[in-house]
């Protein structure tokens, strides 16, 4: 009867043991399962945060990019086109219509000023263009850019839009890859003297990339960095890293100039 | 009154009776079939337990000629594993379809259950059932586990029924292993002497508890997760 009573005894213990291991290891699953979810909340909120953070950046990017349209616009309008309309009203006041000779060169200097204000006003509503292009598609806009860079008849521009283009875009990064295509075209017409302009726009990988080149003068690298005018090489090389991406820019003098912008898409 | 309670009910009929009571209030007019077939579950777990507490007082009174209340029990294995394997595909279903492994669950315990009948009758525990049975739902429930640490989601636990509902079962059935285990052992000993009781007891408490507090989230602190 005793020994029958340890027996028992025994086998109650094994059992009382067994069922709490048995128990403690659900219990300290349910913890880690509680845990993890914590840390889960923590990591998701974190994302959150670095999502707005980043749209944040974006919206100010975007507001500094109109910023410097505006302030290039209206440098524009007072240093170039109001100069250009000064020195053409000044020329036409200076018609002495007695000298029909003198005055025909006149005249002639008046349509070169008012043809050369033309198209710097034609630049300047470029710039204003942007947003509206931009909501048609990037394609597209390079597609337009490309069209009025031609209409010129000075530049043999071409053009390689790669057809596998994430049917999602992100129109924030768009508008800044843009903007980069519009500020190199216009060093390009402004300062390189070029006559070939090439545009490539590409996707492998989650990455878009743009490549734009010419066979103008060129530039010395080392003396162009920092912003000098507008956007600048500097700003163009800021706003890409902004929005995740990188420059490069490989030029030497009389040797053309290329830009490469890479950025993550979308 | 407390006289008739005392002698026709046990404190594990009392909290599975509260539990039903619970789930008939949180569940009852709930919008997906799977939650409110709980209520049937519960209820069907009741009875076989008032049953069953009738029928022991008269074996207890005439060992003789009455058969143990154990066949009732088996009965009732039925029910569990049914009611238990439809509400872990539904549960499961929130991640993947597992339509296919609770199907084969479910034979397999249809199996083991018509080869246990055959074998022993129906007067004599279906313990390789039971078993069997009690290894698969702590495996589902693991996966179902497996499945909400992988979700990238964020899911609010303290007030998510399913998660309460598949706790429960995971504390139930992984505790009591041992002493489905160690069944054949302890049959060996006198009733009085096992300590199975309370253990049973205590994970009762917890599987209730757990199942309660699920239905009160399905009712009251998830409403988003209703339909």
């Amino acid at each position: 009867m005793v020994i029958a009573g340890f027996k028992d005894l025994d086998i109650n213990e094994l059992v009382l043991t067994t069922t709490l291991i048995f128990l403690i290891a659900p219990a300290f699953l349910l913890l880690y399962i509680f845990i993890y979810n914590r840390r889960k909340k923590r990591h998701i909120e974190e994302k959150e945060q670095m999502r707005e953070n980043f749209e944040a950046e974006v919206v100010k990017t975007q507001m500094e990019v109109q910023e410097q349209t505006m302030q290039t616009i209206g440098a524009d309008l007072h240093d170039n086109i109001g100069q250009l309309l000064s020195l053409t009203s000044f020329t036409l006041g200076s018609i002495e219509l007695d000298d029909p000779e003198k005055a025909r060169g006149k005249i002639n200097a008046a349509i070169d000023l008012t043809s050369r204000s033309i198209k710097e006003m034609r630049l300047l509503g470029r710039l204003l263009q942007g947003e509206q292009l931009i909501g048609m598609g990037l394609p597209d806009a390079i597609r337009q850019e490309v069209k009025w860079a031609e209409k010129s008849g000075q530049y043999q521009v071409t053009c390689l839009i790669d057809e596998e283009l994430p049917a999602q875009n992100n129109p924030d990064k768009d508008l800044i890859i843009f903007r980069i295509l519009q500020e190199a075209l216009n060093n390009i017409i402004k300062h390189a003297g070029a006559t070939q302009i090439n545009i490539k726009l590409m996707y492998t990988g989650g990455q878009l990339t743009l490549h734009i080149n010419d066979n103008g003068s060129g530039f010395n690298l080392n003396g162009q960095m920092p912003a000098q005018s507008g956007m600048g090489l500097y700003n163009m090389r800021k706003r890409a890293e902004i929005v995740g991406g990188r420059v490069n820019i490989e030029s030497a003098q009389g040797e053309g100039a290329s830009i490469t912008i890479y950025i993550p898409y979308p | 009154m407390f006289e008739f309670l005392e002698k026709n009910t046990s404190v594990n009929t009392n909290i599975e009776t509260v539990g039903f009571i619970i789930a008939l209030v949180c569940l009852i007019r709930d919008k997906n079939w799977f939650w409110r077939g709980m209520v049937l579950y519960l209820f069907i777990t009741c009875l076989t337990e008032l049953i069953g507490l009738h029928i022991k007082k008269l074996y207890l009174a005439d060992m003789a000629h009455v058969h143990p209340n154990i066949w009732i029990y088996n009965i009732l294995l039925i029910f569990q594993a049914a009611f238990i394997s439809v509400m872990f595909q539904h549960l499961l279903s929130r991640y993947i379809d597992s339509k296919l492994i609770i199907i084969c669950g479910l034979a397999l315990l249809g199996v083991l259950y018509v080869y246990e009948v055959f074998d022993h009758g129906v007067f004599v525990k279906h313990n390789l059932t039971t078993t069997t049975m009690s290894v698969l739902f702590v495996v589902y429930s693991l996966y179902y586990f497996y499945h909400v640490l992988r979700d990238d989601r964020y899911l609010s636990l303290w007030h998510d029924a399913s998660f309460w509902w598949v706790a429960g079962i995971l504390l139930f059935y992984f505790g009591s292993i041992a002493s489905v285990l160690y069944f054949q052992m302890l049959a060996t000993i006198s009733l009085h002497a096992r300590t199975t009781y309370p253990i049973y007891r205590i994970l009762i408490i917890m599987l209730y508890g757990c199942w309660s507090y699920a239905f009160i989230c399905r009712k009251w602190l998830s409403p988003g997760l209703k339909t």
